[in-house]
């Protein structure tokens, strides 16, 4: 073993003790917040297949991300554990040894080489700057500096100047590294890998699809998060381990409608808020958009959210909680959860709302219903149509849950084809009529737990008196509610979705239809119900059956782009340059279908408002309806 | 500026449940928006569906337990004697429960307060000891008035829109129960019928005409082809309305 080699094995050690120190000091800011049930031993055992399957599933979208991320943190850690480990008199003797730390260098070297890659000449908008622009230099110098050393080691001392060279720009390199643990871009490895184990949804990495919000104890002192003490300590280190990357910032809508909201920003800013006197100076990414001024202070028992705190009111109130981040986010962070936890003490403790999203909120309190239109006339679509009553047959096998989209002129025509198509299918089925409530979605997004409660506790009630098998229902907002939501509440449906019921129908025959003309349609999916709920095939399956040619959008299944019509953004109305549904509706008219197929009140309700010259917006329902009428006027079925 | 704001049991207009009517939460807001010292008083049988006021920015709530048979104005009219007020607002008419939108009214003539109906916004009056009042009239229009406090004044719809819900200040806050005074409601001679919506009337002249007069016809201020007299003598003016009365028939001529 050379002198330069047992000096490198040297440093490795003081700069892990160093980095340890580092990670203790921060670690021990998460402790401002409060306490969470978690499973660590689970966590722990789980966290080399959480960390190489599922975050490397995301990571992967980006092909050159995971190379570049495999080589520098495979090399780097492996290169530093193994030359720490030469200190042991047998293996640092070894030449063969030295053989392996330098490969693995040099492994690092490549990957040091991606990152710089990737950031230099040029520096993608998504990416940040500041410490992550330094980032590329100290990773190449740690890892050429060390694998110089090791080269030596390993020729048996051929190249020693190169390797007293090489110590110090290890040195060097590797320090710059460690001092990036507390705020910089090393943050996320540790804080990553700790919240990888203490993650707040676990079934996440089970293949379940956790998106419930998890319900509030309105008893609590204070409800919703003022302050970062007020999160649970795991969600404190989920904001530690955002790496900046911005592939959340890229999928948002919001963002790219111009509103003042880019998530990558808004979890920098909580995450710089952990700490005592904080500001948000050290941001070098891309900003909010059109931000509103804040002042940019915060501490642990600060407030988070206000014109003299970190984020502004608009930015939160932009967010259509799509869940679009959540699922690009390679460190598995829950953005719409904290979103939801600033909003309800805006709104639950504060007030403190968008000035036209408090008469909905008033309304569902006094009339069950944000519109405050009677519940009576939730049928009123149905109008010469056959609509049984649930209490009037006391039972049915299908349940139909209306929602809040049968009070709309447009989407009442959805509704009239679906109810149609339900009788010549001749399903059992029947509607609550005026014991439906609504389901508390819209109260839940912006906050108002307190309603949503409420409401959820009500319609359980109701539905309890009720026999019936499933719910079925054709908005996805609904569905969430009642099949993930009210579980909480003591409220176990089998929910069904009517693209997934009607896929049925027509696949066993229950439902003729005939073919539609080759016409070009592109499907859009509805959060809710895809990224929420994972359903991306029976819409799809169903078109293909009426004989329309399918196209995909640029952005489609579970990196589908928001209508803009969620978590209350259409009532909130935070001001942007665009709108998301013109959006939306311009990636539609690209792929060149004739029209846009739908599946939720919302996105009917945010595409038909697209002025000019654009694709129709038609309901799957709709569809069939047209398919089914081919049939029956082509082939007259004989009376029976 | 001590300010008192009338809370009237309502209920909501579709659903008919118990619920905070509309225009005295605007006036709650009025009253926080001017500042000083608020007091939400309520008299009758249960304040229970009031308790959601103290979520709209009301701080203190007092009722004023009576029952269903009491009238309401005597315990009213003790209360804010008692409490000194500078200011008391109510709402410009009460939803759906026992209301008739006459009370404050009757409150102003028996404490002998000025009363300025429909008010859009106020605000501290030019000298001190005055309010500025911004009068919300028929067609948008705005009239601004200032008077002496005390008085009383009605809220118009058209005041700023109610401060949002905040369901934990609601859950914090407490209802301040005392007793109401024994006011047996005289009989009345009320007839009670179902409300019937009666058609439109449509400006005579504009009958038959074509739409774009029908609607102008419909919009237009209707003028009653009246005279205006500016600074008239009362008995001039009062001379004016006794002779337009009669025209129109409200009044006999004797
Ligand atoms: S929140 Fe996630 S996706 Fe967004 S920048 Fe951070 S790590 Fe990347
Ligand atoms: S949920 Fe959607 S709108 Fe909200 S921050 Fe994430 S991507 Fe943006």
């Amino acid at each position: 073993m050379t002198d330069a080699a047992l000096s490198l094995s040297v440093v490795v050690l003081a700069l892990a003790l160093l980095a340890a120190a580092m990670m203790v000091r921060r670690a021990r800011l998460w402790r401002i917040g409060k306490p969470a049930k978690v499973d660590w031993m689970a966590g722990l055992a789980a966290l080399p297949r959480r960390y190489l399957v599922d975050v490397h599933h995301v990571v992967g979208r980006d092909p050159y991300a995971a190379r570049m991320h495999a080589l520098a943190a495979g090399g780097l850690l492996g290169g530093s554990a193994f030359a720490a480990l030469a200190l042991i008199p047998p293996l640092g003797a070894s030449r063969l040894f030295w053989v392996a730390i330098t490969l693995a260098f040099a492994v690092a070297l490549a990957g040091g080489y991606m990152v710089g890659r990737r950031r230099i000449p040029v520096k993608p908008p998504r990416l940040s700057g500041g410490r992550f622009q330094r980032l590329p230099f100290f990773l190449a110098g740690y890892s050429l500096g060390a694998f110089l050393v090791a080269l030596d080691a390993a020729l048996g001392g051929a190249i020693w100047p190169l390797a007293w060279l090489g110590l110090w720009l290890a040195a060097a390199g590797g320090f710059g590294l460690v001092l990036q643990i507390d705020r910089g871009p090393m943050r996320h490895a540790f804080a990553g890998a700790a919240h990888l184990v203490a993650h707040p949804r676990p079934g996440r990495f089970e293949g379940e699809r956790t998106t419930a919000l998890l319900p509030l104890d309105l008893d609590a002192p204070r409800l919703g998060a003022a302050t970062p003490s007020d999160f649970a300590f795991n969600r404190l280190i989920g904001f530690d381990a955002c790496i900046q990357c911005g592939r959340c910032e890229v999928a948002c809508p919001a963002f790219a409608a111009g509103q003042p909201l880019n998530p990558k920003r808004l979890i920098q800013d909580l995450a710089a808020s952990l700490q005592p006197n904080a500001t948000n100076g050290s941001y070098a990414g891309s900003p909010y958009p059109n931000a509103r001024p804040v002042a940019g202070v915060g501490g642990p028992e600060l407030p988070i959210v206000g014109t003299g705190a970190m984020i502004h009111p608009d930015t939160l109130w932009s967010c259509t909680t799509c869940r679009a981040c959540v699922e690009e986010c390679p460190m598995m962070i829950e953005h719409v959860d904290a979103i939801v936890e600033l909003r309800r003490f805006q709104t639950l403790e504060l007030g403190a709302l968008p000035a036209k999203a408090a008469p909905p909120l008033m309304e569902m309190r006094y009339a069950d219903e944000p519109g405050g239109r009677p519940l009576k006339a939730r049928t009123d679509f149905a109008a010469g149509l056959t609509l049984p009553l649930i209490s009037a047959k006391g039972g049915a096998e299908v349940l139909l849950w209306l929602g809040e989209g049968a009070y709309e002129l447009r989407y009442g025509r959805t509704l009239r084809a679906l109810v149609t198509l339900l009788h010549r299918a001749g399903v059992d089925f029947a509607v609550l009529g005026e014991e439906e409530r609504d389901c508390g979605d819209l109260a839940r997004r912006l906050g108002d737990e307190a309603t949503f409660q409420r409401l959820a506790a009500e319609n359980i009630a109701t539905l309890a008196r009720y026999s019936f098998k499933h719910i079925l229902t054709a908005d996805p907002h609904a569905l969430h509610a009642l099949r993930n939501e009210y579980r909480a509440f003591g409220g176990d449906y089998e929910v069904v979705h009517h693209a997934a019921l009607l896929d049925e129908l027509v696949a066993t025959g229950r439902l003729p239809v005939g073919a539609l003309a080759e016409v070009r349609v592109t499907y859009h999916d509805p959060c809710y119900l895809g990224r929420y709920n994972g359903e991306f095939d029976a819409p799809r399956r169903l078109l293909d059956r009426l004989g329309l040619e399918r196209l995909e959008m640029e952005r489609s299944g579970k990196r589908s782009m928001c209508c803009g019509g969620g978590g209350g953004a259409p009532v909130s109305d935070i001001e942007g340059e665009r709108r998301i549904p013109d959006l939306r509706m311009g990636q539609a008219a690209a792929t060149g279908a004739a029209i846009v197929a739908v599946a939720c009140p919302q996105c009917s309700a945010m595409l038909e408002g697209v002025t000019g010259e654009r694709p129709q917006v038609a309901d799957i329902a709709e569809l069939v309806l047209m398919a089914a009428d081919a049939v029956t006027t082509l082939q007259p079925v004989p009376a029976a | 500026m001590r300010i008192a704001v009338l809370l009237s049991a309502g209920r909501h207009a579709v659903s008919g449940r118990p619920a905070p009517v509309p225009v005295e939460l605007q006036a709650i807001r009025l009253a926080h928006d001017l500042g000083g010292e608020v007091t939400g008083l309520h008299a009758g049988p249960d304040a229970a569906p009031l308790k959601d006021t103290l979520g709209h920015g009301l701080p203190r709530l007092v009722h004023h337990r009576i029952t269903v048979a009491d009238d309401p104005l005597p315990s009213l009219a003790a209360a804010l004697i008692e409490g000194a007020f500078d200011l008391v607002l109510a709402g410009r008419t009460g939803q759906g429960g026992e209301d008739t939108g006459l009370l404050p009214y009757a409150l102003a003539r028996q404490l002998s307060l000025p009363l300025v109906p429909d008010a859009a916004a106020l605000a501290e009056g030019p000298q001190s000891g005055t309010l500025s009042v911004e009068q919300a009239l028929p067609r948008g229009a705005r009239r601004r008035l200032v008077v002496h406090v005390p008085a009383l004044v009605t809220v118009h719809p058209a005041a700023p829109a109610a401060l949002p819900f905040a369901f934990a200040a609601a859950r914090r806050g407490a209802v301040e129960a005392r007793p109401g005074l024994v006011a047996p409601r005289a009989p009345t001679q009320i007839e009670e019928r179902p409300y019937r919506a009666r058609p439109k009337l449509i400006a005579k002249a504009a009958a038959g005409a074509s739409a774009a007069e029908r609607l102008k016809a419909a919009t237009e201020a209707a003028s009653g082809g009246g005279r205006l007299l500016v600074d008239p003598l009362p008995e001039e003016a009062a001379r004016e309305i006794l002779t337009h009365l009669r025209d129109i028939g409200v009044l006999r001529s004797r």
